[in-house]
């Protein structure tokens, strides 16, 4: 289930794209799913078809979702990719962290506070 | 939307409708009794339509036959009548529009009052909210009326074969109508803030499918043209296509799950 609450102070793209995103990572939705078209997503959670239309580019972007023309939108076999960039970012973080000389404890608070501020108020699925 | 704006005999109604989908535990909201409400006056309003449908196919038939235009199957009144058919069952498949376009209203009302809305992220298709043996059935009933119907056309005299164009156009009006409303059906907007509200869309999305799909028209068309007429083989042949088809719909609604089930599969799936 998807959730859009208007009163959240995120914006109703990050919680679209967030709920998404969390639902194909944690494969909630699996690979080769057929997600509903953006026009059908819009007017059933009363968003403007520009917002869907964004969060389908993002996640597309981002390898969790494919395009098939005019079939639709679907779960991506890639979306693993999504994770490997992660972890290769995350790579990248530990190699400032020790350049800069900040400690274990204080780097991962850094990260919390990014994810946090990220996406964290998002309603849950 | 608030409480005062329900009433209290819808509230009740929903908390019935919701005691026999499985969610008796369930407070029933505004949201719900006024979707129900518009759902319940909107289907009374349908099966009036249905029956007044009946009675002017009728009544062109009859009127026709009077004044002895359908005799030779070529009198002056013979493709005026037949105009007039068409005209009522292009009438008959509006007026379902426009009622179709009335639940929509009162939806998108109890939508745009929301601070919430929630949607599956999967689509929910015809097989689910229609189910294949119901789609088969339904597409296997109309083609059964169909051929019987064409073989009235085909092998009997003009005034049966009056009555069989008259069955006919019914059937074909009939026939759109029901794609139209199932259409509305499948494509209109979730209207729903939670998980408990969203599996209450999809029952009634499913049910609102389900009726739809009954072919009680299609079962009573012949009765207004083509029975006076007919051959004895015709009406043994329509009335075999009726016993089988309803213990056919018998079978499909005791063997495939209740509205509240395939809803709440089809929550657990998306």
């Amino acid at each position: 289930m998807i959730v859009i609450d208007s009163a959240s102070p995120v914006p109703p793209f990050e919680q679209l794209r967030a709920q998404l995103a969390r639902q194909i990572q944690d494969r909630t939705l699996a690979v080769g799913t057929r997600l509903p078209t953006i026009r059908r997503l819009a007017a059933d959670l009363g968003l403007a078809v520009n917002t869907v239309g964004r969060t389908y580019r993002e996640l597309e972007e981002a390898g969790l979702i494919e395009t098939r023309g005019p079939a639709g939108s679907f779960v991506s076999a890639d979306g693993k990719q999504g994770r490997e960039r992660a972890r290769r970012a995350a790579e990248e973080y530990a190699g400032v962290i020790a350049s800069v000389g900040i400690d274990t404890d204080e780097a991962i608070r850094i990260v919390r506070a990014a994810l946090t501020n990220g996406s964290a108020d998002s309603p849950s699925p | 939307m608030t409480d005062k704006s329900v009433p209290p005999a819808d509230a009740e109604r929903a908390a019935a409708w919701l005691a026999q989908h499985g969610l008796a535990d369930v407070r029933p909201t505004p949201l719900l009794a006024t979707r129900l409400a518009a759902r319940r006056r909107t289907r009374l309003a349908a099966d009036v339509l249905l029956a007044a449908f009946i009675i002017a196919v009728a009544l062109i038939y009859t009127v026709d036959k009077f004044i002895g235009a359908a005799v030779d199957g070529s009198g002056p009144y013979w493709h005026w009548s037949l105009l007039v058919l068409t005209a009522v069952v292009v009438a008959l498949v509006l007026a379902q529009s426009l009622l179709d376009r009335r639940v929509r209203r009162a939806d998108r009302q109890a939508a745009a009052a929301l601070p919430r809305r929630a949607a599956h992220p999967v689509p929910l298709g015809w097989r689910t909210v229609l189910g294949v043996p119901r789609a088969l059935f339904a597409v296997a009933t109309f083609a059964a009326a169909t051929v019987l119907g064409v073989s009235a056309l085909t092998t009997q005299g003009s005034t049966a074969r009056y009555g069989a164009f008259v069955l006919l156009i019914g059937l074909c009006g009939v026939a759109v109508g029901t794609v139209v409303q199932l259409r509305h059906v499948l494509t209109h907007p979730v209207v729903a803030d939670d998980e408990v509200s969203l599996t209450a869309d999809v029952i009634m999305r499913v049910e609102d499918a389900r009726n739809v799909a009954t072919p009680t028209v299609v079962w009573s068309l012949p009765v207004v043209s083509v029975f006076e007429t007919a051959l004895g083989w015709w009406i043994a042949a329509w009335l075999a296509f009726i016993a089988l088809s309803a213990i056919t719909l018998a079978l499909i609604t005791t063997r495939t799950a209740q509205s509240g089930t395939v809803a709440r599969h089809a929550m657990s799936a998306g």
